[in-house]
């Protein structure tokens, strides 16, 4: 057995192996960032679309559309959505794999989202959203300045949840061959047939990441709480 | 206003899906020989000879993909310039593939192996041993012969071998770790069972043991993984010996040679 420094030396000094886990760090934090932002967004949307029509019965299509959306991507595995995304819709020559990646995660993140956000937005007693109809704001307004605000405190740690759930899951994008922190230590181990310290080094990174993902979400529930006062 | 968002948002995916299938155009093949792969987009199967020989060309952009199946399908869509592969399977793809040939001048030779755990000396040894015999004997020759090259008429793989009747197998199981997407060295032909060049001298091998062979069908990247944690016995997937493989693992002696070839679009 050769010794744990050498190992060490031969898994990430050796040929500059362990830049492989820095880009990889970099792409999945790419993925992850922008993931998220398209899944709060669209997930935001589609929450509105949902609790306006259970609350007003209005927008009939428009949230038929939606709840077609959530079943189909809750419905099928992310691998094979990223699968289809990338050699079905994005079948042609210049497509980035990157944006492939991107896009599949972000969609996927915002049928959680949005279903969080519905939770969230569900849980304000009615006679909160009565009330301000009652002080004169519109539905619109009543929604911004009295619903929103209570909602969004409440979904914090569910939200906080679907982040980690995300960044975690984009470990697959090495399926399409995007060089992702998974892949990244995939590479290294298919490099040295040395299994051990690659997935260490990137299950600690993982690791590292949430942790601190995880304390920034908790202090901002915190202040968040101190407006309860 | 609901009509006007509904009819806004298909309007929306029309456009969507125009732009995914509108610039379907494969653009033309730019790689003729070795000497054009610097700069080019390479596909590769992670983990395979082309994909480590790969990584040494100039500014060239490898991407790995989980199977030579994959490679060839984003060859195929244009997204890469060439897939550097195996010779056998690349074969198997191409024939499957009318648009896609290889090309004559190879990019590298190599030797397979059997890999077994460092600490299993005493297993590598023996498998040394039989491959010797089986070597002598010819029927190693033969079994390569009938999955390679076989013989007008014959189908792949037809009379490459067959245990011995009555054969001892009283040495316990032999667990052989491979990844059957690799013809014609390990795949699986309609049924699923796995045939292949390597199964049939695994076999060879766990008769001339007096061993029961047991094959277990992981990802490629994995194999080595389970021969170290004990999961397999061997591992057997046209795998070739490298320096920073050999401080890891052990490699049993070459059973066969093989090529990475070049497969490219023929347009």
């Amino acid at each position: 057995m050769n010794s744990f420094k050498e190992k060490f030396i031969q898994n990430f000094i050796e040929e500059d192996r362990w830049m492989y886990l820095v880009n990889g760090l970099k792409t999945t934090l790419i993925i992850t960032v922008l993931a998220v932002l398209i899944g709060i967004a669209l997930g935001f949307v589609i929450a509105v679309i949902r609790t306006t029509h259970d609350k007003t019965g209005k927008l009939k299509f428009l949230n038929l559309i939606a709840k077609v959306y959530l079943a189909v991507v809750r419905g099928t595995p992310v691998v094979v959505q990223l699968l289809i995304i990338w050699f079905v819709v994005f079948a042609y020559p210049t497509a980035s794999l990157l944006v492939a990646a991107v896009i599949t995660f972000g969609l996927n993140s915002a049928a959680y989202v949005a279903e969080i956000f519905r939770s969230g937005i569900m849980s304000i007693d009615n006679g909160q959203f009565e009330a301000g109809r009652s002080l004169g704001f519109n539905y619109i307004q009543t929604m911004i300045y009295i619903v929103f605000p209570q909602a969004f405190k409440n979904v914090l740690p569910a939200l906080s949840n679907e982040v980690v759930v995300l960044l975690k899951e984009t470990s697959v994008a090495g399926y399409i061959g995007v060089q992702d922190l998974t892949r990244g230590g995939d590479i290294i181990r298919s490099r040295t047939y040395e299994a051990f310290l690659p997935l260490l080094a990137v299950a600690i990174i993982y690791f590292t990441i949430v942790t601190v993902l995880t304390w920034l979400i908790s202090k901002l529930e915190r202040r968040l709480r101190n407006s309860d006062h | 206003m609901k009509k006007k968002i509904a009819a806004l948002l298909m309007a929306v995916m029309a456009v969507g899906c125009l732009g995914a299938c509108g610039s379907k155009e494969v653009p033309a093949n730019k790689v003729f020989g070795v000497n054009d792969l610097e700069g080019k987009k390479i596909g590769v199967q992670l983990g395979t000879t082309g994909d480590i020989y790969a990584s040494d060309i100039k500014d060239a952009e490898v991407i790995q993909y989980k199977s030579g199946t994959d490679a060839v399908q984003a060859l195929k869509q244009g997204k890469v310039d060439c897939v550097i592969i195996d010779e056998q399977p690349a074969k198997a793809y191409v024939s499957k593939n009318d648009d896609t040939k290889i090309l004559d001048e190879e990019f590298a030779l190599e030797e397979y192996a059997i890999c077994v755990a460092k600490e299993n000396t005493e297993l590598t040894e023996k498998i040394n041993g039989a491959l010797a015999e089986l070597k002598e004997e010819g029927t190693l020759e033969q079994i390569v012969n009938a999955w390679i090259s076989p013989e007008d008429g014959a189908k792949k793989g037809e009379g490459a071998y067959t245990s011995p009747e009555g054969v001892d197998k009283s040495n316990g199981t032999l667990t052989m770790a491979t990844n059957a997407q690799f013809e014609p060295y390990e795949y699986k032909d309609g049924g699923d069972k796995i045939i292949g060049l390597d199964v049939d001298m695994a076999t060879a091998i766990a008769d001339k043991l007096g061993m029961e062979l047991k094959i277990t069908d992981i990802d490629f990247d994995s194999i080595i993984t389970a021969v170290q944690s004990g999961k397999a016995d061997i591992g057997v997937a046209g795998m070739t010996v490298t320096e920073d493989r050999l401080k890891n693992i052990d490699f049993t002696d070459s059973y066969t040679t093989s090529k990475q070839v070049i497969i490219v679009r023929k347009k």
